[in-house]
């Protein structure tokens, strides 16, 4: 294992990293998958795939120093904000935020349950989370306002809001984009979750009725409200690190749309890249092999 | 009381101006504006730039944004046309503003039909029933500028979430050199046993009128200005309802969950069996051209009509 002190927030501005901190993330986001199984099975309920879609780059943003964040003050002053616009993630950013120490990990083995704080969709309230989120096309508008107010005051934290692919269909995204450009908001970082999948099916490959409409190119469109855009493959640790290396150093007026191409369920060969799966819960059989695929994923992580 | 015919500058301006003085004294006030202005308004852009934000036509961002202003700590005033701030944005009203429970103070102009020849789009008589359906949510509908005016004080010393309802022009004075408080949400602008009209906004005009025609014809006629819709002050009400034996409410609105539906859920539950009329807009739109009167005319809100409904219900 690799020494955790490179992961500690307060060093992590420095951190040098290295395949052994790639590593070391790779075993945490496995932790985070197989937590997440355990969680959705509990609550028979949770958005399994959204959550295996997001879970390298929140383990990057918390537990690889990219965010600036105490968890054992979760309404420190000079926070980075978390927004997590694509509020069905909750699940899997409970269980990043459960692991940093934000609350007793014995809170995520009651997920949903009698006398929990952590619902399926996130509300504020619990440690780590800043605002209600569920209903789509909320976050960006709301991470607008902190992020003007950010300015507005002089301080040098920043506003990272995670926004589904598919839930750029709600046009309120588009008025906030707009007045996020216009207000030179260089210290909002939008982080696309772009799994090209919805609930029904997926977004660019027309092949059902039960696809959505296109959204390609993502890229143009964000460029072309006025965004410094970058694209990545949001399960690659090392392109993640990438695109996010200058976010805290860069000098530029203009806010960041970083498009991360992930997979909807990824780390399952089970629940990747189908339909289906946007919220079930796998059981039986299919719980099985996904656990014995997770695990086998770990085993091969730590040279087991 | 007597009636001083006087034409005031608009509500919205009676309390942008009491409002700069707030800001300029607070700077932690800010506005926030989805496009609409008020002659008063520009003061604020123009002195206090830092306080003043335009999100162009998109109330929803407005809303959006507002909230994570509050979240930081700052007072939010927001201000579109009361369709927009309050129906177009509802959901973010509903988990933004009221959800998170933040200091949030949406402006809407333009209530019940005050944009009349500008159609169905822009009158606003759905919003009572929709945002008194929000926890955490006060409602002020003023009846005239010198309550619009004192809303400003009352609306920034209030870290509720906040919804008010103005007209969109001059609005004749009720309350001009008059000692009221507007605290209790409610005043007793005259008193009679025979029959109680509850009215709120514009309506407490006319309100005021059928009781005169009423009175001239032998009944005691009290008149309430209910100019705070949520919560209502249910003692005080009850109290001025005492030994009365009939009551109106008369609202430019959709009766479906209206004023009138807020005051009869209350004798519901409290087993109030005065008999009560509701009087308002029924189930229909109103495409109808040729100003507010005419519309008013057309679906019984004028003091004829008015009168006349209340008159036959009271077999009279």
């Amino acid at each position: 294992m690799p020494d955790s002190s490179l992961l500690k927030p307060s060093a992590t501005e420095t951190a040098q990293l290295s395949e052994d901190t790639f590593k070391f993330l790779a075993i945490e986001a496995n932790w985070v998958r197989r937590k997440v199984v355990d969680m959705a099975v509990y609550a028979k309920s949770g958005h399994v795939t959204s959550a295996f879609s997001q879970t390298e780059l929140l383990v990057a943003l918390y537990m690889g120093g990219i965010m600036r964040h105490r968890p054992e003050e979760p309404h420190w002053a000079d926070r980075d904000r978390f927004i997590i616009s694509k509020g069905q993630g909750g699940i899997g950013l409970y269980a990043v935020l459960g692991k940093c120490g934000y609350f007793p990990m014995a809170e995520l083995d009651n997920f949903c349950g009698v006398g929990s704080h952590l619902s399926v969709h996130v509300e504020a309230g619990v440690p780590g989370i800043e605002v209600h989120s569920g209903s789509l096309g909320h976050g960006l508008p709301i991470s607008t306002g902190i992020a003007q107010q950010g300015k507005l005051a002089g301080n040098d934290w920043l506003v990272f809001c995670l926004l589904g692919d598919a839930e750029l269909y709600e046009g309120s995204n588009w008025e906030a984009a707009t007045y996020a450009v216009s207000a030179e908001l260089g210290n909002l970082v939008c982080v696309v979750d772009r799994n090209q999948q919805g609930v029904l099916g997926f977004s660019d490959k027309i092949e059902s009725k039960r696809d959505g409409p296109r959204t390609e190119s993502l890229d143009d469109k964000f460029a072309a409200f006025g965004f410094e855009v970058r694209r990545f493959n949001g399960h690659d640790f090392s392109q993640i690190f990438d695109a996010f290396s200058d976010v805290r150093t860069r000098r530029s007026n203009r806010p960041l749309a970083l498009i991360a191409d992930t997979i909807k369920g990824c780390g399952s060969s089970l629940m990747a890249n189908k339909r289906f799966w946007h919220y079930r819960v796998p059981k039986d059989d299919d719980l099985d092999g996904l656990r014995a695929e997770l695990e086998a994923q770990r085993k091969a992580l730590c040279g087991e | 009381m007597s009636q001083t015919a006087k034409f005031t500058i608009g509500m919205r301006d009676a309390f942008f101006t009491e409002l700069f003085e707030i800001f300029a004294r607070d700077p932690n006030c800010v506005f926030i504006t989805a496009d609409n202005g008020a002659p008063s308004l520009d003061r604020f852009g123009d002195e206090l730039p830092d306080q003043f934000f335009t999100v162009g036509i998109a109330e929803q961002q407005c809303i959006g944004m507002a909230c994570g202003m509050a979240y930081e700590g700052r007072k939010v005033y927001t201000y579109a046309i009361a369709p927009f701030i309050s129906l177009r944005a509802y959901e973010q009203q509903k988990i933004d503003v009221c959800a998170m429970n933040l200091p949030i103070v949406s402006i809407g102009v333009g209530r019940g039909y005050a944009y009349d020849i500008m159609g169905p789009t822009h009158h606003t008589v759905e919003d009572i029933t929709i945002m008194r359906a929000l926890p955490n949510l006060t409602i002020h509908n003023p009846a005239d500028g010198v309550a619009a005016g004192a809303l400003a004080e009352i609306s920034y010393r209030d870290a509720s979430p906040q919804y008010i309802r103005f007209d969109r022009a001059g609005i004749e004075d009720l309350y001009a050199g008059m000692d009221v408080s507007f605290e209790d949400g409610l005043i007793e602008i005259a008193h009679g046993e025979d029959l109680c009209i509850i009215a709120t906004g514009v309506m407490v005009h006319n309100a005021l009128k059928v009781r005169e025609r009423l009175t001239e014809k032998g009944l005691k006629v009290g008149v309430i200005d209910l100019h705070r819709l949520k919560p209502i002050n249910r003692d005080l009400l009850f109290e001025k309802l005492s030994g009365v034996s009939n009551v109106c409410t008369v609202e430019e609105h959709l009766l479906a969950g209206g004023m009138g539906s807020s005051i009869a859920e209350l004798f519901i539950d409290e087993c109030v069996s005065t008999p009560t009329l509701r009087i308002g807009q029924d189930d229909r739109f109103a495409f109808d051209m040729g100003g507010r009167e005419q519309i008013w005319k057309t679906y019984g809100l004028d003091v004829d009509g008015i009168t006349a409904r209340i008159e036959r219900w009271m077999g009279k």
